[in-house]
Order: C-alpha cells, then sequence, then structure tokens
C-alpha cells in the first residue's frame, strides 16, 4: 500500500495550464483534508505535503465518501480531473471525476515542508502532534475557547463503526445507519442527518400560557466536534420525554428534528438556524465514545472591556478569580412577585479590576453555596452567558442559562490563577464600575471623560437615534414651572402607578392589589442651563428628590397649604440657579410623528469644587496645545 | 472695584518676582508663633509669613502682603482656608496667572 503523496504534485499541475485535461498528466497521489459535504457533494483540500488546493468530488463520488473508501485524512489517487478557475478568485480548484481509494485515513496531515528542511529533503509521512492550525489556535491572545479548536474530522459511517469495534451499543445503531453530519452542514431543506453532539448548556423547565393555551418547554445548547452550536427547542410532550435524557455535558446522537431560522432577538449562540425537537426525534447517548467532542466553548471578556457590553442584547462570558462571596439574600422579582434567591460574588482578573457577578436562582443556593465554602481558596470560576447592567456602573446577572464552572481546566484558568498567586492577590483592584458612572448615592462622580456642554446635546437633533447616548454635564436649574404635572400617585410596594378605587384607597396593577395608602413620586421636567445653551430634562423620583431637596411628599403638603408665604413657590425658587453636575441620557422620541430628542436625569451630584477645577484645568492644557 | 493695589497670585517659585510688591498665596501651616508662620507653598518650598497671625489657625490659610524676599511675606490679611483645599489646582492656577494668561489679571 502505497503511504505516500506524489511530492510537488500540485505545484506542477498549476504551473503547466496546458494540461486541461489529466489524460497527458502522471498520476497523482494525494491526501485528502478538510473533507466537508456541501450539499449532495463533497469538497476537500488536496494535500501533497507542501500545497493545498481546495478540490471538489463530482456528485458521483459521494456514494465512496459514505461507503467510507474515501476518507478524511487519507490517500487517493486521482485519475481524472481538471482544473477550474473560482470565478470570484484568482485561485483554482480541482474537480475530480474519478479517483482510487489509495490509503485509508493517516493520523494527521501530511507536512513535508518543515521536515524537508530539516531531512534534506527526504519525504517522509509526518505524525504530527498538532497541525500547524492546531498551534495558532492555541495562542493566548486569542483566548478564545477553553480547548483548541480540533480539525474537523469528518467520519464515515464506517469509521465509526471500526473505532467502536463492533461495540453493540444502541448509540451506534444510527451511527451505523447514518453518517454523521457536522452541524454547520445542518440546514432547513436537507433531509435526514444524524448528528453527535455535547450538550453544553441545559435550560429549565419553563411552563408557559398563551393564547393556544398552556404548556412547557426547554432548550439545549449542542455543541459539535467543530465548536459549533445550535440551540435546539422541545415543547410540551418532547419536553417531557427528553427533558431527563440529556444531561448537561454528555455527548448524544440526534436525529429527526427541524430546522429555521434562528430568532436573532432571542438568539444565544452563533448560529443562523435553531432546532426544534419533537417527540419523534431520536436521542440517543452516544456512552461509549471516546471521540472528543468540546466542552462547554467561551469567548471570555475581559472586565476592563466589560463597559461596552452595558445593557446591550449581547451575552458574555467571564473568567474571574472569586474575591468575595455574599450570603444569599431573597429579592422580589417585579413582574410577579416571586421571590428569588440571589448572591452576589466578586471577581478579579489581570486587568487589576473587579465586578460583582450576581447569581440568581438554583446558581445562588446551589454552586453559589459551594463558592462561599471555598471563597478563602480564591478559587477560578468561568461563566457562559452573562448579561452586562449598568447597576453600580457596570454589574453582571446570571440568566437561566447561564453556566457557572469551577476552577475549569483550561489554559485561561491556569494562566489567572498564577497571575493570582504571584502577584494578584497583593495588587490592589479597584471596581470597574466606580470608573464607569456616578454613585448617586454618595454623589462622588469619578468619570469626566464624557463630560458635554449643552450645546453639544442642542446642537445634535440626531443624537440617541440608534441607541441612547450617555454623557455628564454640569449646569444651573434655571426654571422649574410650577404648573406641570410633577408626580404621579406610585404604589408603596412596587412604585408602578396606581388607580384611585371606587370605594377607597388605591389599587396597584402591578402588585394585583389594594392598598389604603399611595406615595407621590416625582416625574417633572426641568429646565437646565449652561454657558452654551438651555435644555430640558426629564427627572425621576430619586433624581429630582435630590434637585428639589424635598419628597414629593411633602412638596404636595407645602403646595396645600397655600397661604400668604406660600412655602411651595419659595421651594422651587431654592432649587432654581443651583448648579449639579448631571448624568443624563439622551433618546429619540416619537412625539406627534414628529421625533424629539428627550433628555433624562440618570443621576445628580453636587459639584465638586476642586475636581471640576482640574476638569477645566485639563481643558486648557489640551486647547493651549 | 480698587485696582490701586493689585495682589498678584504666587506660589513659592514665583515669589521671588514680585519682590516688593503685593502678592496673595496660600500656604499649608507648618508652625506658626507671636509674630510668624511657617508654611509650605503649593510648589512644596517654605515661606515665611510675618506680622500677626489670628489666634488659631487652620491647615490652609491664605495671606496678602507684600513680599519682602524670596521665601518671605509681611503679611497684611490672614483668612483661614479650612482643612480641604486643594493645593494642586492652586498651584496651576498660579503657573497660568503669571503665564499665559497674565494679561487676564491685574
Amino acid at each position: 500500500m502505497q503511504t505516500s503523496v506524489t511530492p510537488d504534485a500540485i505545484s506542477a499541475v498549476l504551473s503547466n495550464p496546458s494540461f486541461d485535461s489529466s489524460s497527458d498528466r502522471p498520476d497523482i497521489v494525494v491526501q485528502v483534508v478538510d473533507l466537508k459535504p456541501i450539499g449532495n457533494r463533497y469538497t476537500f483540500s488536496a494535500n501533497d505535503g507542501k500545497t493545498k488546493v481546495k478540490a471538489m468530488f463530482t456528485a458521483s463520488l459521494t456514494p465512496e465518501i459514505i461507503s467510507g473508501n474515501i476518507q478524511n485524512l487519507g490517500l487517493i489517487r486521482l485519475l481524472d480531473f481538471t482544473v477550474n478557475d473560482i470565478s470570484s478568485k484568482s485561485t483554482k480548484y480541482f474537480l475530480v471525476n474519478k479517483c482510487e481509494a489509495v490509503a485509508p485515513a493517516l493520523d494527521s496531515e501530511i507536512d513535508l515542508e518543515s521536515k524537508s528542511e530539516e531531512e534534506g529533503g527526504e519525504f517522509k509521512r509526518q505524525k504530527l502532534e498538532h497541525s500547524p492550525v492546531n498551534d495558532v489556535k492555541t495562542d493566548v491572545s486569542t483566548g478564545i475557547t477553553l480547548k483548541p479548536k480540533q480539525e474537523f474530522v469528518a467520519k464515515s459511517a464506517s469509521q465509526i463503526i471500526s473505532e467502536q469495534r463492533g461495540n453493540a451499543a444502541p448509540a451506534a445503531r444510527m451511527a451505523m445507519t447514518r453518517r454523521v453530519h457536522p452541524l454547520v452542514s445542518l440546514n432547513p431543506y436537507q433531509g435526514s442527518w444524524t448528528i453527535k453532539v455535547r450538550v453544553t448548556n441545559k435550560g429549565p423547565m419553563r411552563n408557559y400560557r398563551n393564547a393556544r393555551g398552556e404548556g412547557c418547554v426547554f432548550n439545549v445548547e449542542l455543541t459539535d466536534e467543530e465548536g459549533t452550536q445550535i440551540q435546539a427547542t422541545m415543547f410540551n410532550d418532547a419536553a417531557r420525554k427528553f427533558y431527563d435524557r440529556f444531561q448537561l455535558g454528555k455527548v448524544y446522537f440526534i436525529s429527526r428534528g427541524s430546522l429555521k431560522l434562528a430568532n436573532k432577538q432571542f438568539k444565544t449562540v452563533q448560529n443562523d438556524y435553531e432546532m426544534t425537537l419533537n417527540e419523534n426525534s431520536e436521542v440517543e447517548e452516544a456512552s461509549n465514545e471516546e471521540m472528543f467532542v468540546p466542552e462547554t466553548k467561551f469567548n471570555f471578556v475581559p472586565i476592563e472591556e466589560l463597559g461596552l457590553y452595558v445593557n446591550q442584547k449581547e451575552l458574555i462570558d467571564l473568567i474571574g478569580v472569586v474575591q468575595s462571596v455574599s450570603p444569599t439574600i431573597s429579592i422580589r422579582r417585579r413582574t410577579d412577585n416571586e421571590m428569588i434567591p440571589k448572591r452576589d460574588i466578586t471577581l478579579a482578573d489581570e486587568s487589576k479590576k473587579t465586578v460583582v457577578v450576581s447569581l440568581w436562582n438554583d446558581l445562588a443556593t446551589g454552586i453559589g453555596q459551594e463558592l462561599l465554602d471555598m471563597a478563602d481558596k480564591s478559587p477560578v470560576i468561568a461563566i457562559k452567558s452573562l448579561k452586562v447592567g449598568d447597576f453600580q456602573g457596570v454589574s453582571l446577572s446570571t440568566i437561566s442559562r447561564s453556566n457557572v464552572v469551577i476552577n475549569p481546566e483550561s489554559p485561561e484558568a491556569k494562566k489567572l490563577k498564577s497571575w493570582y498567586d504571584s502577584e494578584g492577590k497583593e495588587t490592589s483592584m479597584s471596581s470597574i464600575g466606580s470608573g464607569m458612572s456616578p454613585s448617586a448615592k454618595n454623589g462622588a462622580w469619578s468619570m469626566y471623560t464624557d463630560r458635554v456642554l449643552l450645546s453639544h446635546i442642542t446642537s445634535n437633533p440626531s443624537l440617541g437615534e440608534e441607541k441612547p447616548a450617555f454623557f455628564s454635564t454640569r449646569g444651573y436649574i434655571s426654571f422649574i414651572k410650577p404648573d406641570q404635572t410633577m408626580w404621579y400617585q406610585a404604589c408603596k410596594t412596587c412604585n408602578k402607578k396606581v388607580t384611585e378605587a371606587i370605594d377607597a384607597g388605591y389599587w396597584c396593577e402591578g402588585c394585583q392589589k389594594k392598598d389604603e395608602e399611595c406615595s407621590l413620586r416625582y416625574i417633572m421636567v426641568v429646565k437646565v442651563s449652561d454657558s452654551t445653551g438651555e435644555a430640558w430634562f426629564s427627572s425621576f423620583n430619586d433624581e429630582a428628590e435630590k434637585i428639589i431637596g424635598c419628597s414629593a411628599d411633602e412638596l404636595n403638603k407645602l403646595r396645600s397649604e397655600g397661604g400668604e408665604v406660600n412655602e411651595f413657590q419659595t421651594k422651587l425658587k431654592e432649587a432654581t440657579w443651583s448648579s449639579h453636575i448631571f448624568r443624563i441620557s439622551v433618546t429619540q422620541n416619537e412625539y406627534n410623528g414628529e421625533k424629539r430628542q428627550r433628555v433624562t436625569v440618570k443621576g445628580v451630584a453636587p459639584v465638586d469644587f476642586a475636581a471640576e477645577t482640574r476638569l477645566l484645568l485639563q481643558d486648557i492644557s489640551k486647547k493651549s496645545k | 472695584m480698587d485696582t490701586s493695589s493689585p495682589s498678584a497670585f504666587v506660589n513659592g517659585a514665583l515669589l521671588r518676582r514680585y519682590i516688593g510688591q503685593k502678592v496673595r498665596t496660600v500656604v499649608q501651616v507648618i508652625g506658626s508663633d507671636m509674630g510668624s508662620v511657617v508654611g509650605k507653598s503649593t510648589d512644596d518650598l517654605q515661606i515665611f509669613v510675618k506680622g500677626s497671625p489670628p489666634a488659631s489657625t487652620t491647615t490652609y490659610l491664605e495671606v496678602i502682603g507684600i513680599a519682602e524676599s524670596e521665601n518671605s511675606i509681611r503679611a497684611e490679611t490672614w483668612t483661614n482656608f479650612g482643612i480641604s483645599f486643594d493645593a494642586l489646582n492652586y498651584n496651576e492656577l498660579c503657573k497660568l496667572a503669571n503665564g499665559e494668561f497674565k494679561h487676564l489679571f491685574i
């Protein structure tokens, strides 16, 4: 059996374009790499050890591949092929009409280049532990996957059978009858397929109720050996049937599911499609499989870069050293008043920043407790799928499908641990949030970088068109219209608007209950001026309280008192012509068919004159440069 | 406004430019006795302030008076500036008021 390729065969063919048919050429032997199905055909790269060229088998050869005669990493002799141009590019590809298999799959890609340099052109089959591609992928700076992405190895059914050595596991049945498809090749128009995937995330069973009745649903995230992910959803009977079958981390053969375009709004994995499994779908555990399928794939964001993701839909993955773990507390969810356990943990990473991650529900009570018990050992944890919010500047929250791994076996985790042990634990860290936004409570403002003058806002009518734009600005309250609607009647529990009940008291739609009393909460507009212009700012309760200097209830009392010296008017007068630092958001609102800028106060702080002076000095030195 | 007797903003290093003239500066009090105060200027130089200081001084003290030498002032006006004062900002102000923006100051 021939065990090597024809040296320099590809470059010889490519450099001699007069050979338009292979009849004039000697037979050449190449290695098949990157074998992939495209529709009913297969593409691959022909490798002669030095040069690789894209190639495609004609459809008539498809049975050869399915039967396992032609294998990925195997050698084939090209008997009849043509050299074609890829129209859009200047590269060429081979269209293989006829070939014969010379050798089954080798251990790795043949690479004569590096070896021939060392051994003076002696051609030897390489048995590289890693392909060059692999080595690049493990480069730390990319830091994307927990494990290096494996070269995809297309396996024919017969290969799988031979791997399993006739072990008659139930899982083998499907593999025997059907080829295992890579996830990337699935599409809605494809007939039957079998995929082999690891469950890298499993959501809880959820009950829903809609116009068509009620039911239950859960979903899993599946990852194949190429690292491609897809979300699969099961409803009702299928959900009940498969909920216990799917276990996190295990490998399954799955077939007879249907694909549809993924809903971008709820998309959580990188795939254009999502999968629905019904009760006729087949899910069998691949219990005897040794084949590598990646663990949960992470895409870590360093803590110092979290600011970019604040309030975005995109979920992020994080790795960090546990600094502290709080006890659990119960939080009442606004939408349904349900009590939910929550636990805050603080993580740090090499950017010397810390961030608070809120673990919710089972993660708070389960893995959260585990973390509390081992917090003094500073474990490294990796968390998949976190939402980034702006509470305290930047804060992270788990969602139902978040996944926490303690002390993961990964290069990132090792690097982080050794950094922490060697220098990290001695280093003073700062919270990422402190530099991002006002901590409205103590009035300290540390972020002056997005300071603008009012003219910047009023002269840019398109500001906030795509997404809210945030700024800080310093200005004077120049006018508070005394006859505006300054407040609303709010529920004392949830702060939502209440309506006066027919008999007495107030009805809260949010809490679904009646209360004897309500409280007033501000919702007012104030005019703010600086040296460049003026603008109306909308302000809600907490911020308005700081501007006015008393609560809405108190102000209402003053107004109702009336009298000769109207305390209400005095209060508003006192609030006018005082200066504040405002944190504002600028958005676009449609009002009577007309787009309007809306400036909302997100925070108010007193002016720190020393800090303001420093800012002015900075501006002066910038201008004089 | 009385502009007949302007007082220039100075720090320790700028004092020498105004010997015999009226200046104002803020110092951090290091020590004081009956007839003088030893202070640290905002640029970390030692300044002797002569005259009759107030009975009690706070950490920071503004003095207005005639510069007698490159490190002493005979003060006419003494004002306590409290315990929290941004010396760095004041120092920058002195530099700007005697440099690039001198024309804005009397």
